[in-house]
């Protein structure tokens, strides 16, 4: 029986010989049709590649809209994402390889690939008429923001880049988020303060300690799992009323750089987060959970408020208390425009478009068609291909009323939320330049989820009944929104690009670190003062000073450079 | 000696401390069994419910929204057939490469009065504990026109200094009379290698296989470093690791997550790709498995 | 005998050598492909070790970085966090180390004691599985179950072992523990097949022996078994003490927060916040080699101590 088995195995050794023999022909054959297909544009359709340093899911070969995209534009992206690597390691490779794909965002190694000489300078070709869509992307003044060290620009930002009037709806940012129910139950209130919020939660649970299917209440919980702590770290700086600068607050009447982590609005914040805890409001897992655990107690509906960004939990556990049909017990979270004292202007929501100056798409010195590249993004910037990109396929993924606006069905809206059906039928082309605010036929949003009558049909009742008392239509209008504070906002485009090749940017990793490290400590402290006073000690020690003044340094070039457009 | 017998024999003979012993032993067993099978079948539960409601938690042995949606997202995946085809492919020659060449090093390493034996084996030992970095290596491998090509797959890595020294360990193990009987009979090192020792390393040369096969079919890494732009030499692991992309997705900024909010993979997706890589090992195990799990009778030397 | 061997090239006469010599053509003809082998894909890449001395840019590549002597290393060790990192590092290293090898042993024999082969492969085929699972399916389990919720706690509560649910991440001397017992949970099957394998080349003779003069099942485990894998254990557990700067990255990560981040953090993980994610190359060469140092420093001296001990050793 053995000598059975032995054979048997030998046979399929032999079987897999034969095999590999084959995937050799194979595999000389991908590798070369790989390398020359690349750029050079063989037939009709030109084939370019890119690279993206961040993590996304894949679309299909044969994804329809991308077909679609080919057909209209002569050209279609192979896009690869960050998988199992980090930014850094992926761009340090990529450069010692030498080789790269047409098309790359490198994210915060963009100036490496710049400095190592893998990128196309893009002047010359934006000045030469031929991309007025690229062209059109940004003012003179934005597109100066952009020059290196040798003066030409070598990315394009992508984001939060808004054509004619803005249209937002969902507030995608940090905020303070309840339930429904909490404030249905207390008959819909005026919510101004941390004081009036946590009562009304205190409330809320006193009265109704558990869900309906016996589900323990957590009444408040804190998300701090690695970088995802920013939610329980920044929120002095909103609660002093100024917008998110991210790493520092910069006060406007001096033109000075705060630190938020040491003003007296931080203490009272972390103050009131200690009281809640130790009342038993504050999750006691909260600094351990993982963002898996987080999402779930979301999930279930039994967590009646927290500090948030949208997007962190929207696609998630949103999706997952709609699909429980928890919607219809008042689950779903809407923002609080919370500040430290009453009657405080708030600025949880910023209007307009933000440049990213640090980081966009980018081309390389690989791709044998510079023009045909740059063509393809001008396309994918044209009104028709940012409808297909966005919206999708009229009468498929919307449909247009007889006003000209375009809707969707429930069908459809559900389809947009499908795996499956997304890397099969859509493609966003994700991380090439797109535009949010108004289509060019001045009526439709550019984006669905920013078209006013779209997003309000496609609320539930519990949501629409909270807007309505409050006399809103859009979580934005719940906050109520500010202009961006100034030209150099916002400051968190420097301090993402610090290293620690300088003692700021030593510093800053370190309050990082500190900061993880500490503040859940003190919100847990049994005496508060004295766990403030070791936090703040290991805090100094950090040497912040050398964070700030870099900052300030940063702010006033900001500030000095923008002063040149005023005339 | 036929297993039965031995059954009988062990049964005649227990006396009460062995009666305790093997008391003992059962629950011990048992509680282990629970414990490893527990994550598989929770994995399993998991991949079988519905994605959303899965975010929820709380699933443990069984699903709670039944749906085979994730097992068709998984399998629907692009090139996915081109990928299994390779790591098929790779597994088999890998294996086989990896075998022979660490048996012939082992070989030559344990021969008693091989004179360079010693320092052909520190040389060795040397190489698990020294690594010149990812981009270096990245450089070396395209210098030898490795990357784009199915090589990349097996010819580094090939020999490896921990399967050499499991084989090595096995064949000290083996009584020198052996060879000593071999060698007067006129065999040459070739005749005893393949004659001689070969045959009593089964056990040895299955566990090995099993490493290195196992290695291969995971292996995910060294595509999308060397292989990234060619896809006809994808495999299954990294068209799977591509859809979960973000599963541990290490130092990312919110600045970059807020602009991939498609990036987040179900829960239940992961764990249907989990099982769908799982699946072909668990099925060849058993082939292997009897080379090393067996019973007191079989195996052996004296064979 | 084997100690006698050692300086064996320089003390056999010339003639015999030379016979030797012919003798081995076939052995030398391979040593030869591998030690050509090895120098190419093991230590030509470690050219670039250089780049620990040098302030690399991928700009500069190696060639052209600037050089800065020691400055990295030094760096390193002036850090007060460094230096609790090797600390976490090492200590999890050795935990590891033991509950694995003490698991994977002890599994492997008790496993062979099973009575029926095919109950012993069903065990055995269950025991391994959980290696083919991720480690963010097993902290992601190992986190439910030791939640305030989770299934330990309850048992905790259930017979009065605690007074109330112990937050079991919390705390900075459960970290340790948690992590090691993660490994023996996920690799101890894994890791008892070398053992298995080692098992089945004893004589079965030897056992027989062994009931004649009446042993029991400690006895033959005593005396037959464990003598009979002892060289697998040591040759292992030698390779494994090179390795235990090793301690991993992803599950430290995984199950690591802030309030025990004094204790998690390896050197890995340090590396990546500290070089990888700032650019910096040179630092995570600089700990590379700093890894490499120790290592080979520690088998050194586990190979003596096997080889003054008359064991089977490295080399």
């Amino acid at each position: 029986m053995k000598k059975r088995v032995i054979s048997m195995l030998l046979a399929t050794l032999m079987v897999g010989g034969a095999l590999a023999g084959c995937s050799k022909g194979n595999a000389g054959g991908g590798a070369t049709a790989s390398e020359d297909g690349g750029s050079a544009g063989d037939g009709k359709v030109k084939e370019f590649t890119a690279f993206f340093s961040v993590p996304h899911a894949e679309i299909n070969d044969d994804n329809e809209i991308q077909q679609i995209i080919a057909e209209k534009t002569g050209a279609k992206v192979k896009e690869t994402w960050l998988t199992g690597q980090t930014a850094e390691e992926a761009v340090g490779t990529l450069i010692a390889g030498g080789e790269y794909p047409d098309f790359v965002d490198a994210g915060d190694g963009s100036v490496q690939m710049y400095e190592a000489g893998a990128l196309v300078a893009l002047d010359d070709y934006l000045d030469s008429g031929n991309y007025p869509n690229i062209k059109e992307f940004f003012t003179d003044q934005e597109w100066d923001s952009l020059r290196q060290s040798d003066g030409k620009i070598y990315w394009i930002p992508q984001f939060s880049n808004i054509y004619g009037e803005e249209r937002v709806c969902a507030h995608n940012d940090e905020a303070f988020w309840i339930q429904t129910r909490v404030l249905k139950e207390a008959g819909y209130p005026k919510v101004e303060t941390m004081d009036e919020y946590f009562a009304l939660i205190e409330d809320y649970y006193e009265k109704h300690p558990t869900m309906e299917d016996g589900t323990p209440i957590i009444p408040y919980t804190i998300l701090c799992e690695d970088w995802r702590y920013f939610c329980l770290e920044n929120a002095p700086q909103f609660l002093d009323g100024y917008p998110n600068d991210g790493s520092v607050i910069v006060d406007t009447d001096t033109m000075k750089i705060v630190d938020y982590n040491t003003t007296d609005t931080a203490v009272k914040y972390f103050k009131k987060l200690n009281e809640e805890y130790k009342k038993g409001i504050v999750d006691k897992e909260s600094f351990t959970q993982t963002y898996d655990e987080y999402i779930a107690k979301l999930s279930t509906g039994c967590v009646l408020g927290m500090i948030d960004q949208w997007w962190d939990f929207a696609y998630t556990a949103g999706d997952a208390l709609k699909a429980a049909g928890l919607d219809k017990q008042g689950c779903q979270y809407v923002p609080l425009p919370i500040t430290i004292d009453k009657g405080m202007k708030n600025q949880w929501h910023n209007s307009g478009g933000i440049v990213h100056t640090s980081s966009g798409l980018a081309i390389t010195t690989s791709c044998k068609d510079v023009e045909g590249a740059l063509k393809f993004v001008d396309d994918l910037l044209s009104q028709e291909i940012m409808d297909l990109r966005f919206w999708g396929v009229k009468d498929v993924d919307y449909q247009v009323g007889e006003d000209g606006m375009y809707s969707k069905t429930q069908e459809m809206r559900d389809n947009d939320a499908d795996t499956a059906y997304k890397a099969s039928h859509k493609c966003e082309y994700a991380y090439f330049p797109q535009w949010e605010g108004t289509s060019r036929d001045g009526k439709n949003a550019m984006k669905p989820e920013q078209q006013e009558t779209e997003f309000y049909d496609g609320l539930s009742d519990d949501l629409k009944e909270c807007f309505n008392a409050y006399g809103v239509k859009t979580y934005v209008e719940m906050l109520g929104t500010t202009p961006a504070p100034g030209p150099w906002y916002p400051m968190y485009t420097f301090s993402q690009t610090m290293t620690t090749a300088t003692p700021g940017g030593t510093a800053w990793r370190s309050m990082e670190d500190c900061k993880h490290q500490y503040l859940p400590k003190v919100v847990m402290a049994d005496d508060f003062e004295a766990g403030w006073k070791e936090y703040m000690d290991a805090y100094n020690a950090c040497k912040p000073e050398d964070f700030l003044s870099e900052m300030q340094t940063e702010l006033d070039r900001r500030v000095a450079e923008a002063a040149k457009y005023e005339n | 000696m036929s297993k039965s017998e031995v059954i009988t024999k062990k049964k005649k003979k227990l006396s009460g401390a062995d009666i305790a012993f093997y008391t003992f032993n059962t629950i011990f067993m048992a509680v282990f069994v629970i414990v490893t099978l527990y994550p598989v079948l929770n994995t399993l539960a998991i991949s079988f419910n519905d994605g959303l409601d899965a975010l929820r938690g709380g699933i443990y042995l069984i699903p709670r929204k039944f749906s085979i949606k994730s097992y068709v997202t998984v399998l629907k995946k692009d090139d996915l057939l081109v990928g299994a085809y390779i790591s098929v492919a790779r597994t088999i020659v890998g294996t086989l490469l990896s075998l022979v060449t660490c048996a012939i090093l082992a070989f030559i390493v344990s021969r008693k009065n091989f004179l360079f034996a010693r320092h052909l084996s520190l040389f060795w030992v040397i190489t698990m504990y020294v690594n010149g970095g990812m981009i270096p290596i990245f450089l070396l491998y395209k210098g030898l026109h490795l990357t784009n090509t199915f090589w990349v797959y097996v010819i580094p890595g090939m020999v490896s200094a921990f399967n050499m020294l499991v084989i090595r360990t096995y064949m000290n193990g083996i009584p020198d009379s052996f060879e000593e009987s071999a060698q007067l009979d006129g065999a040459g090192y070739t005749t005893i290698f393949l004659k001689i020792i070969s045959p009593l390393c089964k056990p040895v040369y299955a566990t090995i296989a099993l490493f290195v096969a196992v290695y291969q079919w995971n292996s995910w890494f060294d595509v999308m470093l060397y292989n990234r732009m060619s896809n006809k030499l994808t495999t299954l692991q990294y068209e799977l690791m591509k859809l979960l992309a973000s599963v541990t997705s290490q130092s990312t900024s919110a600045q970059s997550m807020k602009n991939s909010t498609s990036s987040i993979t179900p829960v239940s997706m992961r764990a249907a790709a989990t099982i769908v890589t799982m699946l072909p090992i668990v099925c060849i195990y058993p082939f292997l498995q009897q080379y090393f799990v067996s019973g007191l009778t079989l195996g052996g030397v004296k064979e | 005998m084997a100690q006698q061997k050692k300086d064996k090239l320089s003390n056999i006469p010339k003639a015999e050598l030379v016979k030797q010599l012919k003798r081995q053509w076939v052995l030398i003809v391979w040593s030869i492909f591998f030690v050509a082998y090895g120098l190419l894909f093991y230590y030509a890449p470690l050219v670039g070790w250089l780049m620990g001395f040098q302030q690399y840019k991928p700009k500069d590549g190696i060639l052209h970085s600037k050089w800065i002597g020691l400055a990295k290393f030094k760096s390193l060790f002036s850090d007060a966090t460094y230096l609790g990192v090797i600390r976490n590092t090492l200590a999890m290293g050795v935990i590891n180390l033991i509950a694995t090898t003490i698991m994977a042993i002890l599994f492997a024999i008790l496993l062979n004691e099973i009575v029926g082969v095919k109950k012993k492969k069903v065990v055995q085929t269950i025991s391994y599985l959980p290696h083919f699972l991720s480690w963010i399916i097993v902290t992601g389990i190992l986190h439910d179950a030791l939640s305030g919720s989770g299934i330990v706690n309850e048992l905790l509560l259930k017979f009065h072992i605690v007074p109330q649910a112990i937050n079991f991440f919390a705390h900075e001397e459960y970290f340790w523990p948690i992590v090691a017992f993660a490994n023996v949970w996920k690799e101890t099957g894994w890791n008892a097949i070398i053992y298995l394998a080692a098992i089945t080349a004893i004589d079965p003779s030897l056992y027989e022996a062994a009931a004649i003069d009446g042993a029991g099942r400690w006895d033959k485990i005593r005396y037959v078994t464990i003598p009979g894998i002892k060289s697998t254990i040591i040759i292992l557990l030698i390779m494994n003490v090179g390795n235990v700067l090793n301690a991993g990255f992803e599950i430290q990560y995984l199950l690591g927060n802030g309030l025990v981040q004094r204790v998690s953090q390896t050197i890995d993980i340090y590396v990546l916040k500290w070089g990888i994610s700032q650019m910096d190359y040179s630092l995570g060469t600089a700990a590379g080699i700093f890894k490499s140092a120790v290592s080979i420093v520690l088998i050194l001296i586990c190979n003596e101590v096997a080889k003054r001990h008359g064991e089977e050793r490295l080399f």
